[in-house]
């Protein structure tokens, strides 16, 4: 897959751009806040329909203007060409439209463009709470069949309907009220139980990729653990959920189930989270988004766009020279605010200043 | 903001406006569309409006939509009594209908089983499914409910509900893409659908 063109209107600080991009390297220079991560912004979008930092809709459209749009050419390895135009409101629906047709889901584009983004930012699934860990799996899963995102979209409406059954039977419960629970229930067994499963197989398979990325990036074997254990997949779903029972209707919310899922990381045999250094936590992370990328690109048969945000700065320089001469195959985006490291060996680049392109330059080799 | 409309096309907009899967555009073009119709027409459609909600009512016993306390599905005598087929409403009995597949009967229950929505049991028009059963020798119940989360759950709880009763309770099944609505499916594979019912596991 190859996004060589990509055209951004009213787009974060883009008023009007249209960038082209090369197959292989492109680095991305230009200071902060000139519109690097916004072009990094706009392909994740096109592959998620949401912003890789958690912001909402409404942030991705230019100060001044109502909508903003991302127009997407993406060249497939065996020759098919799809032109991807997302529109995105500040109010009201987002729409897009492939090769001109009009989705009658916007949820229908997730498996037309794939991306990895690595960020600084990223440094939060070792530091924060589990969401962005599960959110992390969920997108792995999404890019690998599109199917996954029905499961994961079905897990959080029955979550939300049982949560509204379980606030409204709260101290009058009776036959009617527990019969009703009894059948969300027996759904949330049904689709939790394949979420559950779903996760659990990708933490082994991608698991060797990780480790194989961290050695690699560290430049020594070290013993790296994905840890996926809910204890609700021990007894099963069903028999947690009636264990359960009368602490969720006291509380108000459903306490067990793939919702409340964590995926533990571990370095050298021990959590991350309190026992690695900081470098060491940014190179697991690093080491998973990579893993991942490299399990998307064997399993679906072709590279998502890699696009490193900003990240060679926060890098020390080792590893930094590492990642650079082990990138993978296929289109990678590197931005920078500062030099490129004498490791890359750019086959374009492109510099940024204040939402525009000033330059644009092929490098031969 | 001032609306740079004059007011009763603003209000005429506004009132569009509020109908299903009209968005604000539609709402517009409509409205200024009705202010260029003949006065002929615009009669025909303030009668047919208002004629539609005086005469329009409930079935009594099916809970269609129909002209009289029984509709024409329940006062028909050809139709098969012993299998009723429950739908969420009656857009999906004219799609059912549509099919020519069906012979029995139908029960319009207004809804699904929506928390969110607050819409429980008792919103719905179960109750008066349940008391229909004996009286007219219904032996199996076809749970016609969309192939969604609360469609699914929905179906789910009306067969615990028949279990204990020895009715049979069945499910259409395959064609039917999942999330998408009974409505949109077209007349072959909704017809197929029907015939390829499965019981529901419960
Ligand atoms: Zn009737």
């Amino acid at each position: 897959m190859l996004i060589y063109r990509i055209e951004l209107t009213d787009f974060r600080v883009y008023k009007h751009a249209v960038i082209e991009i090369e197959p292989g390297v492109t680095a991305v220079v230009g200071r902060n806040a000139q519109g690097k991560t916004s072009l990094a912004e706009a392909m994740s979008y096109l592959a998620t329909l949401e912003s890789f930092r958690g912001v909402p809709n409404d942030a991705l459209v230019r100060l001044g203007a109502d909508t903003a749009y991302v127009r997407a050419n993406i060249r497939h390895d065996d020759g098919r060409e799809v032109l991807v135009e997302a529109e995105i409101n500040r109010s009201g629906r987002n729409r897009v439209q492939v090769n001109k047709q009009r989705l009658a889901r916007i949820r229908d584009l997730l498996g037309v463009v794939r991306t990895t983004v690595f960020a600084p930012s990223d440094l939060q699934l070792v530091y924060e709470g589990p969401t962005q860990r599960r959110q992390l799996l969920d997108d792995a899963l999404v890019a690998l069949s599109t199917n996954n995102d029905a499961l994961r979209l079905e897990v959080d409406r029955i979550v939300r309907q049982r949560n509204v059954l379980l606030k409204q039977s709260a101290g009058r419960m009776n036959a009617e009220i527990s019969n009703t629970l009894d059948v969300w229930d027996e759904k949330f067994v049904e689709v939790g139980t394949r979420l559950g499963e779903a996760r659990a197989r990708l933490v082994a398979q991608v698991t060797p990729y990780v480790c194989e990325a961290y050695e690699v990036l560290a430049g020594e074997p070290t013993r790296v653990d994905l840890i996926y254990e809910p204890e609700w997949r021990t007894v099963g779903l069903g028999a947690a959920l009636v264990a359960a029972r009368n602490d969720d209707i006291r509380r108000g919310i459903t306490t067990v189930g793939p919702h409340r899922d964590d995926l533990v990381l571990g370095i050298n045999g021990m959590p991350a989270r309190s026992h690695a250094s900081q470098g060491e936590c940014r190179t697991l992370t690093l080491a998973i988004r990579l893993g991942i990328h490299r399990l998307i690109t064997h399993h679906v048969g072709a590279a998502p766009l890699l696009v490193l945000d900003d990240v060679l700065s926060e890098l020390d320089p080792s590893r930094s020279t590492a990642l650079l001469r082990h990138l993978p195959a296929g289109q990678v985006i590197i931005t920078t605010a500062s030099a490129l490291p004498e490791a890359a060996h750019p086959d374009a680049m492109i510099t940024i200043e204040d939402g525009e392109v000033v330059a644009s330059v092929k490098i031969a080799k | 903001m001032a609306s740079p409309y004059t007011p009763p096309i603003q209000a005429l907009i506004d009132e569009f406006g509020k109908l299903p899967g009209i968005g604000p555009r539609s709402a517009q073009r409509i409205a200024m569309h009705i202010v260029k119709m003949p006065r002929e027409d615009i009669n025909r459609l303030a009668h047919a409006l208002t004629d539609a909600k005086d005469r329009v009512r409930y079935c009594d016993m099916c809970f269609n939509l129909s002209e009289s306390e029984k509709c024409s599905i329940c006062s028909d005598d050809r139709r098969d009594s012993s299998i009723l087929c429950a739908v969420e409403d009656s857009r999906d009995v004219v799609a059912i209908e549509r099919t020519g597949e069906f012979r029995g009967r139908y029960h319009v229950l207004q809804g699904v089983l929506d928390p969110l929505q607050g819409i429980g049991p008792e919103q719905l028009k179960i109750k008066e499914m349940f008391r229909r059963l004996a009286p007219e020798g219904i032996t199996e119940v076809i749970v016609c409910t969309n192939p969604n989360t609360e469609g699914e759950v929905t179906a789910l709880y009306i067969a615990r509900l028949l279990e204990p009763l020895g009715v049979k309770a069945t499910r259409i099944a395959s064609g039917l893409p999942v999330g998408g609505d009974l409505e949109y499916a077209d007349e072959i594979t909704l017809g197929r659908a029907l015939g390829n019912r499965r019981t529901i596991e419960i």
